[in-house]
């Protein structure tokens, strides 16, 4: 096994943050988040996982508000909608490199890439990010009291989905190299040589996950209603989930002109929770009620989005279980579906 | 006989004789968590509990549960669990015609407190050592017995708490200490890691409106983005319209996935609304002085 | 800008207003010149697909191509002209209708499953449009009549509220006096002028009552109109294989990302709009 030490890591990471942006889990108030750091001494402690970020690495790729166009008027009166325009796309820039990913948040990439990468027409903007993002992934030592991560598919210790591996034992950090971009990012780095075997991690009872085909006898089962009544249908669970990517499209008046340049196409995080997304123009509304759209949910991840793209939309990272104000847990209707 | 077994037989009785269709109180949910509880039936009443993890602010789900949803529609009846925090909010929800005062049946607990983690966290043994923390809202109450019920659990306790015993609130000090400046760097700051999931204000009885202003499409009050400017629109114009309304239960800073200290900033205009105007939100079916068309002369509600 | 088709799927391109008119109350006729890569990028639009409308400064929203691509050809060095009837009931729609002849949208698309045309071929065509769903409908008729040996008999059943709410009024004539063609027209409420039926649009489907015989049928209009239709349809033997719907639904990409227009299983943006019946009916989840 190839280690570093902890202080060869911190030096490692100093350096590369002065080459590229460098995001890492970070204390920002009382929450720990993947946010870019200027030096290895602002990284949270590591490990257990109270010091796993809130939200995932999603927001790396697919960030909560991204501006798709700048939209310039050359003639026309000033506000309205009338007038001739020159349109400017702004697809991201910039070489970034997120540190501490555990694999639940790394195997939501996988998720992600189904849907804006494989699936025509690829997404520029998230292609641009995923091209010039090196993903360095942390093994968890234990699994969370609410991961399920292995249950779908996944690992506390899985190296699959990230471009390099760091395992934390006593003799140092162990670094497996997944793909090419790991290898090109740790050229020139020593690393010592050392005897012993890989750490596994500690794992949970696993979640009982029903095939695909066990969910469309379920689709009108009481039990969704039921389930939802508590439901404050805010956008918690999707917000936290590595995979969820439902995004709105508006243009908006940018804060000054820029020269013509005076609104910009904007998209950013929805979520199929509200009563009013997916309502038409002229009132219908497939999903009135709070149970039809917790269905959707839930149908979305295991059953809709598989169909769609291939993956499941789940990783197992449990933070929709911890992030509930209400205690409504995918367990808990992961659990009706195998046993109901 | 415990809270827990006046509260199943309550809700029981008003179930057999028709008197409510639905009873919300708490159960005990996965992971040991309290949770929210819909019981429609006598046979279901067992699921109900009461301990100190009873957190959520259940009048919440009142108006949109007795709304009608057809015209002419036999108005609906509930029971609903409230603590004394929750029942100051069915006043002001009273006051605000949601719905009228026969349509709940208010089963008040007088309650020891909330402790931190309720919701989240498995719920403490009792005789836990050592006792896990009351939620700040709770160290700092001073009334514990609901002010409106129909049915009351617990009795009231034999010395109401003196004001000055009480802890005071730390953290409003410490913002009131701040420089103008230094408030709104505070506030930035936090509002920063806001995400608009929009928790708070769906925890929030109050905040009931079918559409909120800042998901309007049409008007475009505020952008979509989860940008600066928007997030900080959001928290002040909602702090505003909760001004003289909020009743301090704290659910919306509870249910925050970012730690947002949101119920400070109520805290703080309900502070500059009780100096304005003498007035306290939720002590009766009264609306709040910022929702009252006052006349010349006049100050109070 | 350049004459090629946008690698991003994104990003619009320019349209000219050509022709701005009232269709109905409320609801406008646009003829789009589309500009640079967009004249090619549309050239195999296809009826049943759609395109997002910008109104820059607002935002976009999806309507059905009103038209076919060929009778839209480029003349005199121009670009592609395209029809779109928008309804004003919202802030993008309502920014649509302020613009006037020479003022610039954005155009993205073509988007969408089509009706399978091809496969219409030698069958006879029951054409069913409510209101502005008869906007879609229209690159189907025209594509029949311009092509007329092609298809069968063309029965074309057209409704609306009210006389003042029925659209491309001035073609009808034109449809009239296509061979082996059929109109018939129907209101809810009629006007002083009226003499042609009066009544829903099921009623005068079960007066017409059309064989189901070598026929497909292809529906567009409110869902509860669609709900109704497909029962009628069924009633008169018409099987779900036969029927064809074009759904609508709230979308934000049109291109199968945004994750907000499914209907169970399927995105109404890619999979559809266009549906059979027996697709519609296969869904788990009921576009009503």
């Amino acid at each position: 096994m190839r280690v570093l030490s902890r202080a060869e890591l911190g030096a490692w990471l100093d350096a590369l943050a002065v080459e590229k942006a460098l995001l890492a889990p970070t204390e920002v108030e009382s929450v720990v988040l993947y946010r870019p750091v200027q030096s290895s001494a602002e990284i949270a402690p590591l490990q257990g996982n109270a010091s796993r970020p809130v939200l995932s690495i999603k927001e790396a790729f697919f960030p909560p508000t991204e501006r798709l166009l700048l939209i310039g008027k050359t003639t026309g009166p000033g506000n309205g909608t009338g007038g001739q325009f020159r349109l400017r796309e702004t697809l991201p820039e910039g070489e970034q490199i997120v540190f501490g990913v555990r694999p639940c948040d790394a195997r939501g990439m996988r998720a992600l890439d189904a849907l804006f990468l494989h699936t025509q027409p690829a997404d520029p903007y998230y292609a641009r990010r995923r091209e010039n993002t090196t993903l360095i992934g942390l093994a968890c030592a234990e699994m969370g009291p609410s991961c399920f991560c292995k249950s779908v598919g996944g690992g506390p210790d899985d190296p699959a989905d990230v471009d390099l591996m760091l395992t934390e034992t006593d003799k140092g950090y162990v670094v497996q190299t997944v793909t090419e971009k790991g290898r090109t990012l740790l050229a020139g780095l020593e690393l010592r040589e050392i005897e012993g075997e890989m750490p596994r991690s500690a794992l949970n009872e696993p979640v009982p996950i029903p095939d695909m085909l066990a969910w469309p006898p379920h689709f009108q089962d009481a039990f969704w209603e039921q389930s939802s009544e508590r439901c404050l249908s805010c956008r918690i669970c999707a917000y936290v989930c590595p995979t969820c990517r439902c995004f709105a499209v508006r243009d908006e008046a940018l804060p000054s002109s820029q020269g013509e340049e005076c609104y910009e196409r904007i998209r950013c995080w929805d979520s199929c929770a509200g009563d009013a997304y997916r309502r038409i123009a002229g009132g219908h509304n497939p999903r009135p009620e709070k149970g039809q759209r917790l269905r959707n949910r839930y149908f979305c991840k295991f059953y809709y989005y598989p169909q769609q793209y291939g993956p499941v939309a789940c990783t197992g990272c449990g933070r929709c279980i911890e992030a509930c104000p209400v205690n409504i847990d995918i367990t808990e209707i992961l659990a009706h579906l195998v046993t109901g | 006989m415990t809270h827990a077994a006046a509260i199943r037989g309550k809700a029981r009785e008003l179930l057999q004789t028709g008197q409510v269709e639905c009873v919300l109180g708490y159960e005990t949910g996965s992971r040991g968590r309290v949770r929210p509880a819909f019981i429609y039936r006598p046979e279901e009443v067992e699921r109900l509990v009461w301990n100190q993890a009873c957190t959520h602010n259940l009048t919440t789900y009142l108006p949109a549960k007795l709304r009608p949803t057809k015209p002419g529609q036999t108005p609906r009846h509930v029971a609903v669990v409230v603590k004394a925090c929750d029942s100051r909010a069915i006043n002001v929800l009273l006051a605000e015609n949601q719905f009228t005062r026969d349509q709940v049946h208010v089963i008040g607990v007088v309650c020891d407190g909330i402790v931190e983690g309720a919701g989240f966290e498995r719920i403490p043994e009792s005789g836990a050592a050592p006792p896990p923390a009351l939620q700040r809202r709770c160290q700092r109450c001073d009334d514990r017995v609901p002010l409106v019920y129909d049915t009351r659990i617990g009795e009231p306790p034999a010395e109401h708490p003196l004001a000055e015993n009480l802890p005071g609130d730390a953290e409003l000090d410490r913002l009131e200490a701040m420089t103008p400046a230094e408030r709104a760097g505070f506030w930035l700051a936090q509002f920063d890691r806001c995400l608009r999931c929009y928790a708070c204000r769906q925890a929030c009885p109050m905040c009931n409106c079918p559409t909120c202003l800042y998901e309007r499409d049409d008007s475009l009050w505020v952008g979509m983005g989860i940008g600066s400017s928007e997030k900080r629109t959001f928290h002040l114009g909602r702090a505003y319209h909760l001004a003289g309304r909020c009743i301090g239960c704290d659910e919306c800073e509870r249910v925050c996935p970012m730690n947002i200290p949101i119920s400070l900033l109520n805290r703080k205009l309900a502070k500059e609304i009780e100096l304005a105007f003498g007035y306290r939100a939720g002590l009766a079916p009264v609306p709040g002085p910022l929702v009252t068309v006052l006349e010349s002369g006049e100050v109070k509600p | 800008m350049t004459d090629t088709t946008h690698e991003n799927p994104m990003l619009p391109y320019l349209g000219r207003l050509v022709g701005v008119s009232d269709l109905a109350t409320e609801i406008k006729l646009f003829r789009v010149e589309l500009l640079e890569g967009g004249s090619q990028a549309f050239a195999g639009s296809q009826p049943g697909q759609f395109a997002f409308l910008s109104a820059f400064g607002r935002g976009e929203a999806p309507f059905g191509i009103a038209s076919t691509a060929r009778r839209g050809q480029p003349q005199n060095g121009g670009g592609r002209v395209l029809d779109f009837a928008v309804n004003r009931l919202g802030s993008v729609t309502t920014g649509l209708h302020e613009l006037g002849e020479g003022d610039e949208v954005g155009v993205r698309g073509p988007m969408g499953t089509p009706f399978p045309m091809e496969a219409f071929k030698g069958k006879n065509l029951i054409v069913l449009g409510g209101g502005i769903g008869g906007a879609p409908l229209r690159p189907v008729i025209h594509t029949v009549l311009d092509n007329r040996a092609d298809y069968g008999r063309l029965t074309v059943l057209w409704a609306a509220r009210h006389p003042s709410l029925l659209v491309f009024t001035e073609e009808y004539d034109g449809w009239r006096d296509s061979p082996d063609t059929t109109l018939y027209l129907t209101v809810d409420e009629p006007d002083a002028t009226w003499d042609h039926h009066v009544g829903l649009i099921t009623d005068l489907l079960e007066r017409v009552a059309p064989s189901p015989e070598n026929a497909v049928t292809i529906t567009c209009g409110p869902p509860i109109m669609i709900h109704f239709v497909a029962k009628m349809l069924e009633r008169l033997g018409f099987a779900p294989e036969q029927s064809y719907v074009t759904l609508e639904a709230r979308m934000h990409c049109g291109i199968g990302k945004c994750g907000r227009c499914n209907l169970g299983e399927k995105l109404v943006c890619v999979d559809g709009p266009v549906f059979s019946m027996a697709e519609v009916g296969g869904l788990l989840e009921s576009f009503l």
